[in-house]
């Protein structure tokens, strides 16, 4: 009987289900499943390639087929939405205390926030590793922890007796190196000093480029550094040439480096190219932070002269400018932005959708407590503060990234999973020329540039050397009468003339190119304006 | 020689037939082209047969073989010579067609000869081939044509008409008998021909002659002159085309398959592997019923009555369920049978079970014994006493073991100890045996159980039954003791320093607190007993201690859980505590670093537990003394992890005095000379610290700028902007170099007044201008031409650089261009289609399992050992697209499948009504 009930069910029961879902392949799954394709396919119009058409045709198709399915499948593999904040009508979400965001929260998130309150070893500043597990923390008179974020374990604390400027985590939580009075260090999870980076220099900052495998760094001096963590190698070191700088982060899209100098400018670097890719103006006074949206399309940069800017840099172009001070920017996984200044922490959020930032959240610390860096633990609903005197974390509602792919960072990893990542993201370490501004271009079509022309004098030199080399060619020895002086300085001839001939060539052809275009100005010009009609006549 | 003069032989003949010919020709125009007879173009071979069968035929008249030629209808006619017709140039062509013999020539041969040799010039015209050399017959053929040339100018009236009068007033000047080769002339003219009419004349008396006459006139009556066939040359062209047509059409049935193959992104070549039915339930569902007693079965199972009621109510299903009385009478009858079988058969088997060897009962007897030492039940014990003294007594009289038997004395007498070994083993073990019976009755004892030990000991061996008293036992005692200590605290001395008012108060303070916590232990033991008594269970794992400093530790525990429960929300307080042990050891190993500069605290763990006994928050107080005491050197209170300072920020209410109470841990000292590294804005605020824990209000807080800060926000956009500009200019003009001015070195063409008046060469001047030009385009051209604020750097940084920045010998190869495809790959014509193709990146990472397969599919897939067939004709509609085809199998599949389950499904159910 019971199997009876149980089908009669099922039957009522399924076509309910499969309506939704048609109705969701119409409407809901579409962005999802834009965002798989990647962009639109080639205009298969154009092409006269009747072969190549169906190929690409059936290859779109194929893409097409792998985003629905993509979509289809995100929507298991997704299952939870971030929440925000939502205040009723007269109501507004950043007069909503931490307290009352604790009182309604679950117990496991409401166990996150904390303040830890460390008066004495000077303002704090925190990095959280890529899973959000782990966090790092470094008081400025030399006190370092790593703290397990998920059972509040203190793993190892030390103090090195030094200022520490900055701390970093590198690919995982092993890992993390500390910017200190004269050189940045690693060490590893113990606390054990591994190699001390002396070329870097006194460090202000140290961002690491997890894909590359590359640690950044900006000194006292204005120099950045790059260097390859693996094989240890040097991969850049360039004069920034603006001066001291304290800021500085990555775009995590495209791991290009930005700094901001104390003349309001903010550049962006990449280890391949001794001048920054790009130099803008952004404030007039000095930059005091800067923030990248994991997007890659967003910036947002707070100046000394009150004024916080959100930049597009895709273009280039300010699309809002806010009054205010920020001492540190950061943006969430999901896009909201937090920035502190003084003792009272604000996060903004883009509620509509273009970018327009509005306040969502503000928390205020006890007064005069200096808020020296935000940061948002990844994969949480938390904001992570470092003050002067501690560190506290609170509750950001919406922030963190719900959902966690475990191939690309795993809160829960265990050891052997640790171990097997880190091998698969040596495998998959990018070189450091895959840094670029817009690295979707990798792999297509050598951008078309304007031809290098060598000047004149230079061509000639290239010349004079090419001759050069062609009589430093020594001669073999033949027999008896062919190594004759004679035959020898003929030979030498016949390579001089050798080597001259393209150059010659280029030249030549330079010419005719010249000769074949200037005629046909000269026609335009020369057609007097009486005898212009009769010229077009004559050209059809 | 010869061959010379044949050619110029059949030349001459040619020329000669020229002329004959263009006359010809001037009247065939006025004729119909089909009434146009002539000789067939036979190949040599054929020709050389029919001459040898027909010799008059070969040497015959110009007119005699024009006349065969008017009637045979038949033969094939050329309108023009193959040769004249030129196609393909096959033959040499004759450049002197009007060549003359000369006059002299004369001609020795004869007509027959001449003959054979114009059959040889198969290719040459047909009249060149029928010629005569025959000077009369020339004149006549001359004469003819004058005649009828004549007659035509005189009637005017076309030559044709005089042509066959002349034709027919021919004279045959042969005289052979006429037979089937040599048709008279009558014959040949048509009307002395054999008629199918006279044919037919013999049979007229025959059975079915007027059918076959009917058929006959029918015939003529609609006959139609039958056409010429073409030649052969045009009729195979006709044909080869016709064939050709037919095969196009034939083929296209190939377009559709291997149009598919070609369009095909994969060509899959593998076994049909039809693997059947996969599941049970589809196995089932084939099933059909063969056997009688299936057949029966199922008609059953499928019986639509027992069906239906099983679907819709259980009740009919035991109407259907009729069973005759007899039936259950033999049911009833066949058990009982079956149950007295296995009573009987169980019998016997135990019977047999029974029966053991004697070396089995004398084991069971032993281990008998020793179960019966081993057992304490009072009354089983004593009668085992009274059975071991009468064995004892029985011994003692008999000494049955005593080497009093035969056997025994026999053994000693002879000696037989020494050498035998087995008798010596039996011998003594006798002699044991009898030293156990006759051992007194305490001795037993003594292998079983130790020797006696304390009372308490005793009670600790709690045995199971005894296991509720023991505990209850313990909490009593737990309750005494504590009660104990109550009373011992109230008489703590009151000399010395404790008599200090401020120390009494305080003492008094922790007494209460620790009065409250006793009692509150000595109500939970209460509780804790009564819950045992009513139980009476188990459960005691929870207290194992009996000392009375742990029943502080018990004492201490409860309230912590108690508050535990009330803020659900708080850290595990025991790691919490663990951490701060491993903290402290931490930094008790960071200060033994240090040396002396150092202040010891006089931490420790096993203090810190044991002390927790007389009151938690004293021990605490005094800590915080010790540690705010020491004098000059300043020392730092840095709670980490210390779980009260992890202050919730929400969760204030929660913080009542038991919460305050609990540990605040001391972190060891860190001299202030070593952090000598101190930023100004590091301590600013340090004075004005609060400490304790963070409030949560909105309040904001806005610090007055310092005159610095406000004199340079004021003069802050002074100079930047300019600066920029100018730094911008700069970089173009470093990717963009401005084009030299056009310079003259002073002096040089400026000799005379005129060439000064000239100025700059022309010609500079242009390349200045166009150069000029070029930069200001580029310039135009740069992504950062419309954006004032931005310089996008447009360098391509080709050079090797090495670890300083600058190119030298240790360089790093950091090519970027090695990223980018360097030419458009073969099929692809525009970039933007290669770009778009190359979008969408192909790897495991990016797509999903089940859609990865068709993006990276090899061209063809072979399993090995497949043989590769031809393509076979499939009757596709070649409109009809693959994925149509595709869907439309699957949801045959489909609904094949849901058939299965369905089928599956209703096996079930009639399982389940069996």
């Amino acid at each position: 009987m019971g199997l009876i009930s149980m089908q009669t069910n099922s039957e009522t029961i399924v076509p309910s289900l499969q309506l939704p879902l048609e109705d969701n392949n119409g409407n809901e799954l579409d962005p999802k499943v834009k965002k798989y394709l990647r962009g639109d396919g080639a205009n298969l119009e154009k092409l006269k390639d009747k072969k190549l058409k169906g190929q690409l045709a059936v290859r779109e198709q194929l893409y097409g087929k792998s985003a629905k399915a993509a979509a289809q499948v995100e929507k298991w593999l997704m299952p939870s939405e971030e929440g925000y904040l939502e205040a009723d009508d007269l109501e507004k979400t950043w007069n909503i205390r931490q307290d009352k965001i604790l009182s309604e929260v679950d117990i496991l998130s409401s166990r996150k926030p904390f303040d830890l309150v460390l008066p004495d070893l000077g303002p704090y500043t925190i990095d959280f590793a890529s899973s959000g597990r782990y966090m790092i923390v470094a008081g400025r008179k030399g006190h370092l922890a790593l703290i397990d974020m998920m059972t509040m374990d203190l793993i190892k604390e030390f103090q090195v007796k030094e200022t520490v400027r900055d701390v970093v985590f590198l690919h995982n939580e092993l890992f993390y190196a500390a910017a200190q009075k004269k050189y940045p260090y690693i060490y590893n999870r113990d606390g054990t000093e591994l190699h001390c980076l002396k070329e870097h220099g006194a460090v202000l900052k140290l961002q690491f480029l997890r894909n590359h495998f590359l640690l950044a760094s900006i000194n006292k001096f204005g120099q950045l550094h790059y260097q390859d963590v693996t094989m240890g190698g040097m991969v850049a070191n360039y004069r920034t040439g603006l001066g001291r700088c304290d800021v500085m982060q990555v775009n995590p899209f495209n791991a290009v480096v930005g700094l901001g100098h104390s003349c309001g400018k903010v550049t962006m670097w990449r280890p391949t190219s001794a001048a920054p890719l790009i130099k803008m103006l952004c404030h007039h006074g000095p930059v005091s932070a800067m923030a990248f949206h994991p997007g890659g399309h967003l910036m947002a940069t707070a100046g000394m002269e009150r004024k916080i800017k959100l930049w597009d840099i895709r273009k280039f172009e300010v699309l809002h400018t806010y009054s205010g001070h920020a001492k540190t920017l950061q943006f969430s996984q999901k896009g909201l932005l937090a920035m502190g200044s003084g003792s009272r922490v604000q996060i903004w959020k883009d509620t509509a959708g273009n970018q327009d930032y509005s306040r969502y959240m503000s928390h205020s610390m006890v007064k005069g407590y200096q808020i020296g860096e935000v940061n948002f633990q990844p994969y949480e609903d938390v904001l992570g503060l470092g003050h002067s005197q501690g560190i506290s974390a609170i509750l950001v509602p919406g922030s963190g990234e719900p959902n966690f792919d475990s191939w690309v960072a795993n809160p829960f990893e265990t050891p052997k999973q640790r171990r097997e990542k880190e091998i698969h993201s040596l495998l998959d370490k990018l070189p450091p020329e895959t840094i670029m501004l817009d690295p979707t271009q990798i792999g297509t079509l050598k951008p078309p540039r304007a031809k290098e022309q060598l000047t004149k004098q230079e061509r000639e030199a290239a010349m004079e050397a090419a001759i050069e080399s062609a009589k430093q060619g020594s001669n073999k020895k033949k027999t008896k009468g062919r190594s004759k002086p004679t035959r020898m300085q003929k030979k030498k001839q016949d390579e001089i003339v050798k080597a001259k001939r393209p150059f010659l060539d280029q030249q030549l052809r330079e010419e005719q190119q010249l000769l074949n275009k200037k005629p046909k100005l000269n026609e335009e010009v020369q057609l007097p304006l009486s005898l212009q009609r009769f010229a077009r006549k004559k050209a059809t | 020689m010869v061959e010379k003069k044949r050619k110029a032989r059949g030349e001459i003949s040619r020329s000669e037939k020229k002329g004959k010919k263009s006359f010809q020709s001037k009247s065939n125009k006025k004729k119909n082209s089909k009434d146009e007879k002539k000789g067939p173009r036979l190949p040599s071979a054929l020709q050389r047969e029919v001459d040898s069968l027909n010799p008059r035929y070969s040497d015959n008249s110009d007119e005699d073989e024009e006349e065969v030629h008017d009637t045979d209808v038949y033969e094939y006619n050329e309108a023009q010579a193959e040769e004249d017709s030129r196609k393909n140039r096959r033959y040499d062509p004759v450049d002197n067609l009007e060549y003359k013999l000369p006059d002299e020539f004369e001609d020795e041969n004869l007509s027959s000869d001449d003959d054979d040799d114009n059959v040889d010039h198969a290719g040459e015209s047909k009249s060149g081939m029928d010629m005569s050399d025959d000077s009369e017959d020339d004149v006549e053929e001359d004469n003819a044509g004058r005649h009828a040339r004549m007659l035509q100018k005189i009637t005017g009236m076309p030559a044709e008409i005089f042509d066959g009068m002349k034709k027919k007033s021919g004279v045959v000047s042969e005289t052979y008998p006429e037979s089937e080769y040599n048709p008279s002339q009558d014959i040949l003219d048509g009307d002395g021909r054999i008629t199918i009419q006279d044919l037919l004349v013999p049979l007229q008396q025959k059975r079915g002659y007027s059918e076959l006459n009917k058929r006959i006139r029918k015939l003529e009556s609609k006959s139609v002159p039958v056409q010429t066939p073409i030649s052969k040359v045009v009729q195979e062209n006709v044909e080869r085309k016709v064939a050709y047509e037919v095969t196009k059409k034939d083929i296209t049935k190939w377009e559709a398959p291997v149009k598919r193959y070609r369009e095909a992104t994969t060509v899959i070549f593998e076994k049909d592997t039809n693997v059947g039915f996969s599941t049970v339930g589809a196995i089932a569902s084939g099933f059909k019923p063969r056997t009688t007693f299936e057949k029966k079965m199922d008609s059953l199972i499928n019986d639509s009555k027992v069906v239906e009621a099983y679907k819709e109510d259980g009740t009919r299903l035991l109407e259907l369920n009729k069973i005759s009385i007899e039936d259950v009478m033999d049911h009833k009858n066949s058990l009982a049978k079956m149950r007295s079988l296995l009573f009987r058969h169980e019998m016997k088997a135990k019977r047999i079970k029974k029966i053991k060897s004697k070396t089995y009962h004398r084991l069971q007897k032993k281990d008998k014994l020793k179960a019966a030492h081993a057992d304490i039940d009072p009354e089983a014990a004593k009668e085992e006493a009274t059975k071991q003294e009468f064995k004892r007594a029985e011994e003692r009289l008999t000494l049955k073991h005593k080497n009093t038997s035969k056997w025994a004395k026999r053994a000693i007498g002879r000696n037989l100890l020494g050498q035998d070994e087995g008798t010596r083993v039996a011998i003594s073990e006798q002699l044991n045996r009898h030293a156990n019976l006759t051992r007194k009755m305490y001795t037993m004892k003594d292998s079983s159980s130790s020797d006696e030990t304390s009372d308490e000991d005793d009670d600790d061996e709690i045995s199971p039954d005894t296991i509720p008293d023991g505990v209850s036992k313990l909490l009593t005692k737990a309750k005494e003791k504590t009660q104990k200590i109550l009373e011992e605290e109230d008489e703590m001395g009151t000399s010395g320093v404790l008599s200090l008012p401020f120390m009494v108060r305080g003492l008094k303070k922790r007494k209460e607190e620790a009065n409250a916590e006793a009692k509150l232990a000595i109500e939970d033991y209460e509780s804790s007993l009564k819950q045992l008594e009513d139980t009476n269970g188990a459960g005691t794992s929870e207290i194992r201690t009996s000392s009375g400093r742990r029943v502080f530790g018990a004492a201490r525990k409860q309230p912590e859980e108690s508050v535990n429960r009330t803020k659900s929300d708080n850290i595990d307080r025991d790691s919490d505590s663990d951490y701060e042990y491993k903290a402290n050891d931490n930094f008790d190993v960071d200060r033994a670093g240090n040396g002396a500069l150092q202040k010891e605290v006089p931490l420790d763990v096993n203090t810190l537990r044991g002390e927790s006994d007389t009151g938690n928050k004293s021990v605490y107080m005094s800590f915080d003394d010790t540690v705010r005491d020491p004098g000059p050197k300043t020392t730092h209170e840095v709670a980490i992890f210390a779980s009260n300072s992890w202050k919730k920020v929400g969760n204030k209410n929660v913080s009542n005095g038991k919460d305050k109470k609990s540990v605040v841990v001391v972190e060891p000292t860190w001299p202030h000379q070593d952090l000598k590294e101190v930023d100004k804005d590091d301590t600013e605020s340090e004075e004005e610290m609060v400490d304790g824990f963070l409030s949560s209000g909105t309040k904001t807080d806005y610090e007055l700028p310092s005159q610095e800060d406000l004199i340079r926000r004021a003069f802050a956009g002074d100079d930047v902007e300019e600066e920029f500009e100018k730094d911008k200019l700069e970089v173009l003009n470093e990717e963009n170099p401005e084009p030299e001015k056009p310079l003259i070195l002073p002096g040089w063409g400026q000799w005379t007044h005129i060439q000064k008046k000239k100025g700059t060469p022309s010609w500079l001047l242009e390349e200045h201008e166009s150069a000029k030009r070029k930069r200001e385009e580029s310039l135009k051209k740069r992504k950062d031409a419309h954006l004032k604020h931005v310089i996008i750097s447009e360098k391509i940084n080709k050079k090797k650089i090495n670890k300083e920045g600058n190119t030298g010998p240790n360089t790093v190869l950091l090519n970027v261009e090695k990223l980018h495809a360097k030419s458009l790959p073969y099929p692809y014509t525009s970039q933007e289609a290669f770009n778009m193709s190359m979008r969408v990146p192909i790897g495991p990472e990016f797509h999903p399992a089940a859609s990865l397969r068709a993006l990276n599919c090899p061209e063809v897939v072979k399993t090995p050992g497949h043989i590769i067939k031809p393509i076979a004709i499939e009757e596709v509609n070649p409109h009809e697209k693959d994925e149509q085809r595709m869907k439309g199998q699957n949801q045959k599949t489909k609904s094949h499948k849901t058939n299965n389950v369905k089928a599956a499904k209703k096996m079930k159910i009639k399982h389940k009504s069996n």
